[in-house]
């Protein structure tokens, strides 16, 4: 196990399938021991993108740089890298030990050191106990660290991940997904992470590169993410519920209101977060008015859902005291600097002006 | 079936009473089982005769049902025997008469052949095909397709070869002599054309044996159907030639099978070959070379088995079924009829005067081939038949592989075939 | 769902399946074993018990020790030929070559004729100087091989039909089990650097398994169940040296109408066949399955 993570960056990256483009100008990068994360929705192409690193298929063009190193001709096995399945790929026919010590039998590591290395990870795992078990006899989350083992056992300084956490249930993942963070600080591997769960991505990553139909919406740490959406899918995409995007022609604002870059006001769109949402809202900057069609109790918060005289969808999250009811029509706002711009056209971020 | 039966005589018995009740004739519906042993359109034929005489006899029907090889037509005709729907009469090896009686499903034929006239009749086969059909005095069956083997052999490889081609080998030294002469190898020293074929696997084999014993003057088994003469000086000899044959490098080593025999002749595969006259019509028509037919070389002498199939009449049978076989045997067995057959697939002719008619002159003028048969017969013998002929023959077949194969030599084979062969026949002595 | 059939229904519901087995499974097998114990009875021999004395000639066969020889090399053979060349075209055909449909029905063809018309086709293959084998071997200036007519080639030639016959039909199960094999193994393995032959070793022939097995025991029944092609070409010779034990069966129980030692040797079958039956089961019931 080597403690020293490794660098990577992709550049330009494409992959087509016959005539048909899955990926265009993918760039992003990583130092070594962080992580980053691949997001999108399924489709997207972010697994697509994981098996270009490490090397299951072909790239169409563009590099592929580890440590500096182009490595995108490269047969998988001379990458140095390891991954972890989305079902996690264990031998079903093995034993825990045999499959952990695979790699190292492939690449005829002495006996002895092969030993003292699968007893290190099994230690590092907490499989001690399992080593004589087949995948098949042990729980969803036991067979995950085995994966994880497998993994880790060779030291490689680069390890990717394919949804890893997708087939265990709710109080797993939150475990697992610490276990996970805690081994790249711990043992200072990089790690590339594919997931379509955006909490999960905001919750784990140094990085995170947020993909939509092939190409690359955004790149950016959680943060930056979260707070400066590049454009409406970002921002629809981040965050629980997703940000509420209204037309300019729909909401009262500010007579002063600029746009930056020389946008017409009437070519906007807000981007608003739900807990940005006010009412009532004599005071707010920005104002709309809606129709309460449903209620959730969400413990701290009510999620309020509403339409516009529009018809535009627009959720709140409430914690006051008084909640309207079902039917009633309210004025909600919220204020200037909680105000994402969009352009309408093409949905890129803007600033407003004051 | 009793019902088809009554419904198809109706209008005939109806006719009976319209007319008067003079007709005599009483209807029967035959079965006949027919088997196919050739490479000739025989099922044809067989059907063509069949429709003939049907024509001919309106008061009856034959149902013609061609039921495979001979051994499969046998173990159908028993099987349907025992199940006690027999057919009333069957074209059947000649040699299973032993099985046959032995199961009791046949009628001696002379048994219902009473009269002067149907014993002149019988009187006018030849001898040698009657010699197997007759058992404990009685006569069993009428031969009708009967083959003797004769050596083939292609006069173009004899030219090639610098031989005489109206001489083919009379004795087993020349045989040997001249199908030395007869192989050609090409440059790697493979043979592509052996000096002779001599099936010797299977039943064929066990019966082109028969021939070679007779040359040496001895005889395979007697009519008794109770003895084996499997261990003599004559099948030693000739067990003996047939590894000769190979050692010398005439014929191609290992055991040699009677069904690609005649391909090989004709793909020019062999200078040579004996096989039944049966293949006459098939080898006259594929042949691309001048091709003759000679007596098979012999030891001491001439000689041959005789085979084929003979007409049996089944004992579970009315007095009118009976009546109306012996006078369907009668008609196949016609000058006329016989001709037709004997032209169509090269079976030997069984009653001189078939050879008399007309088509068989012209015949045997085209093809002269044919009447080398004939002239053979009276140096041909019956084949090998004992009880229990299908367990007692095996032991000859194996015996013969086992030295042809090199498994053994052929003295231990025969000693250990002899054995066999005794034992199963001691309890019918 | 729980109501109960009528008793009578479920008499007639009963008695159809039972009737057929005992017709043409029990009584016939019971049959075999009574009559072995009696003399092959003929109208000129009346029929007798003689007890074990068919038993006795069964030890004292010399070719029924050739026969069973012969039967345990056949299916020694077969099996092992029939599970690799199977696999093989599965693999072919699995493959991302081009024509693989053509590929695949060409290899599963043997499989739809019938073995009669097969033992035709190799009868012409295997004929020496004419046949197909011959021209290959005299192109390459190799001397004609007797085939079906020598002792040492004959089974061996036999073995080679059954296995061209079945490998079509074990190729679409092991194409079945290699399209079920999961990429991601392969994948794993693959990153580890296993080359393709590790990756099959490794991963996917122990995946297959199951239907290895079952392809096995399949191979192992039909090396004592098909003999239509002994039939055919070599009627057991020359010397025996094709025999199978069912051909063995068929020639003294209907060629040589013995049905007494016919019955006798259906006994042994029998057993021999209820023996690898046990076998069958004990194998299979052992873990071969992966979730």
């Amino acid at each position: 196990m080597s403690n020293s993570g490794a660098s990577i960056e992709v550049k330009n990256l494409r992959k087509s399938w016959g005539a048909v483009e899955v990926l265009s100008d993918v760039n992003f990068g990583i130092e070594p021991g962080g992580f980053l994360t691949l997001l999108g929705p399924s489709g997207c192409g972010k697994s697509t993108l994981l098996r270009l690193i490490c090397g299951l298929d072909e790239v169409s063009g563009g590099q592929i740089l580890i440590n500096g190193a182009d490595v995108a001709g490269k047969p998988a096995a001379e990458r140095n890298l390891g991954m972890v399945f989305q079902n996690y790929a264990l031998f079903p026919h093995m034993t825990i030990e045999e499959n952990i010590s695979y790699g190292l039998r492939i690449r005829k590591v002495p006996k002895a050191e092969k030993k003292k290395s699968v007893d290190r990870v099994a230690e590092l795992m907490a499989l001690g106990n399992l080593l004589d078990r087949k995948p098949g006899q042990l729980s969803g989350g036991q067979q995950q660290r085995v994966a994880l083992a497998r993994v880790l056992v060779s030291g490689r300084p680069l390890v990717l991940m394919d949804e890893p956490l997708s087939n265990l249930d709710a109080k797993l993942r939150v475990e697992i997904r610490s276990e996970i963070r805690s081994l790249n600080k711990k043992l200072g591997i990089t790690i590339v992470y594919v997931t379509h769960d955006q909490s999960e991505a905001l919750s784990m990553s140094d990085r995170v590169v947020l993909m939509n139909a092939g190409v690359v919406a955004q790149v950016g740490t959680p943060k930056e993410l979260y707070e400066h959406p590049a454009n409406t899918f970002s921002a629809t995409f981040i965050g629980t519920p997703p940000t509420n995007i209204l037309d300019s022609l729909e909401v009262a604002f500010p007579a002063d209101l600029k746009i930056a870059g020389g946008l017409k006001l009437s070519e906007c769109l807000f981007g608003i977060r739900p807990e940005s949402l006010a009412f009532p809202a004599e005071d707010l900057d920005f104002k709309v008015r809606a129709r309460v069609q449903s209620i959730e109790y969400e413990g701290k918060v009510f999620l309020i859902h509403m339409r516009t005289d529009a018809g535009t969808a627009i959720v709140v999250s409430y914690s006051g005291g008084s909640v309207p009811d079902e039917g009633e029509e309210i004025t909600v706002g919220w204020n200037r600097d909680a105000t994402h711009v969009f352009s309408r056209s093409d949905g890129k971020a803007t600033t407003l002006v004051y | 079936m009793m019902r088809l039966k009554c419904a198809s005589a109706m209008p005939l018995v109806l006719g009976a009473l319209i007319s008067g009740g003079a007709a005599s004739v009483q209807a029967a519906d035959l079965e006949f089982y027919f088997p196919v042993g050739v490479n000739a359109p025989a099922v044809a034929t067989i059907e063509e005769l069949t429709n003939k005489w049907a024509a001919q006899n309106p008061q009856h029907t034959v149902k013609a049902v061609y039921a495979g090889n001979y051994e499969e037509t046998t173990t159908k005709a028993l099987t349907a025997a025992q199940a006690g729907d027999p057919p009333q009469v069957a074209v059947l090896l000649s040699i299973d008469l032993f099985t046959l009686v032995e199961e009791d499903v046949i009628l001696p034929i002379s048994d219902i052949a009473t009269t002067a006239e149907d014993q002149a009749w019988m009187d006018g086969f030849y001898p040698a095909f009657m010699s197997d059909s007759r058992f404990e005095g009685k006569t069993y069956s009428i031969p009708f397709q009967r083959s003797t083997p004769v050596l083939y052999f292609n006069k173009d490889a004899f030219r090639a070869a610098g031989l005489d081609p109206e001489t083919p080998p009379k004795t087993w030294d020349e045989m040997i002599e001249m199908g030395k002469k007869l192989v050609v190898k090409d440059d790697n020293g493979n043979v592509t054309q052996w000096g002779t074929r001599i099936p010797t696997l299977g039943l064929g084999g066990a019966w082109l044996f028969g021939g070679l014993v007779v040359s040496k003057g001895d005889v395979l088994s007697t009519e008794t159907g109770t003895e084996a003469r499997f261990d003599t000086p004559a099948t030693t000899a000739a067990l003996e030639f047939l590894v000769q044959l190979s050692d010398e490098g005439v014929m191609q080593p290992g055991g040699i099978s009677w069904g690609d025999t005649p391909k090989a002749f004709l793909e020019g595969q062999t200078a040579s070959m004996w096989t039944s006259t049966g293949n006459l019509a098939f080898i006259n028509e594929n042949a691309e070379f001048d091709w003759g037919v000679g007596f098979l070389p012999g030891g001491d002498g001439p000689g041959a088995p005789l085979g084929g199939g003979n007409f049996y009449i089944f004992k579970e049978t009315t007095d009118e079924e009976r009546e109306a076989a012996l006078d369907f045997i009668k008609f196949m067995t016609a000058p006329e009829n016989a001709a037709r057959w004997s032209i169509a697939t090269g079976y030997v002719a069984p009653r001189p005067d078939t050879w008399e008619t007309p088509e068989m002159k012209a015949y045997s003028e085209k093809l002269p081939q044919a009447l080398v048969a004939l002239d053979q017969l009276p140096y041909a013998y019956r084949e090998f038949a004992t009880f229990q002929r299908a367990k007692v023959t095996q032991y000859l077949v194996d015996a013969i592989e086992s030295v042809v194969t090199g498994g053994s030599t052929a003295a231990e084979a025969l000693a250990k075939a002899q054995e066999g062969a005794d034992s199963v026949l001691s309890d019918y002595k | 769902m729980n109501k109960r059939l009528p008793l009578g229904l479920g008499f007639v519901l009963l008695v159809m399946p039972c009737s057929l087995l005992v017709a043409f499974t029990h009584y016939p097998a019971v049959r075999a074993l009574i009559n072995s114990l009696w003399n092959n009875a003929s109208s000129r021999r009346p029929s007798k018990f003689v007890g074990i004395e068919n038993y006795e000639a069964l030890i004292a066969d010399e070719k029924l020790m050739q026969v069973l020889t012969n039967s345990g090399l056949y299916a020694l053979g077969t099996i092992p030929l029939a599970i690799f060349l199977s696999i093989s075209m599965a693999l072919l055909v699995n493959s991302k070559l081009p024509a693989t449909g053509l590929m695949r029905l060409s290899f599963f063809m043997p499989t739809m004729l019938p073995l009669v018309a097969v033992a035709n086709i190799w009868l012409f293959f295997y004929a020496p100087g004419i046949g197909l084998a011959s021209q290959i071997m005299n192109f390459f200036g190799l001397p004609t091989i007797n085939f079906l007519g020598s002792t040492e080639t004959s089974l061996a030639s036999m073995m080679v039909v059954a296995v061209w016959k079945e490998a079509g039909l074990f190729m679409i199960f092991y194409l079945a089990a290699l399209q079920a094999v999961p990429e991601n193994l392969k994948d794993a393995a693959r990153l580890e650097g296993a080359g393709p032959v590790r990756v099959f070793i490794d991963v996917v022939f122990p995946l297959l398994r199951p239907t290895t097995i079952f392809v096995a025991v399949n191979a192992l029944i039909n090396a004592f169940r098909l003999v239509d092609h002994i039939i055919v070409m070599t009627k057991g010779g020359p010397d025996n040296s094709s025999a199978l034990l069912l051909y063995y069966i068929y020639e003294v129980t209907f060629r040589q109408r013995d049905f007494a030692y016919g019955a006798t040797l259906t006994v042994l079958m029998v057993a021999i066949l209820g023996v690898l039956a046990a076998f069958q089961f004990w194998v299979l019931d052992r873990k071969t399955h992966y979730q």
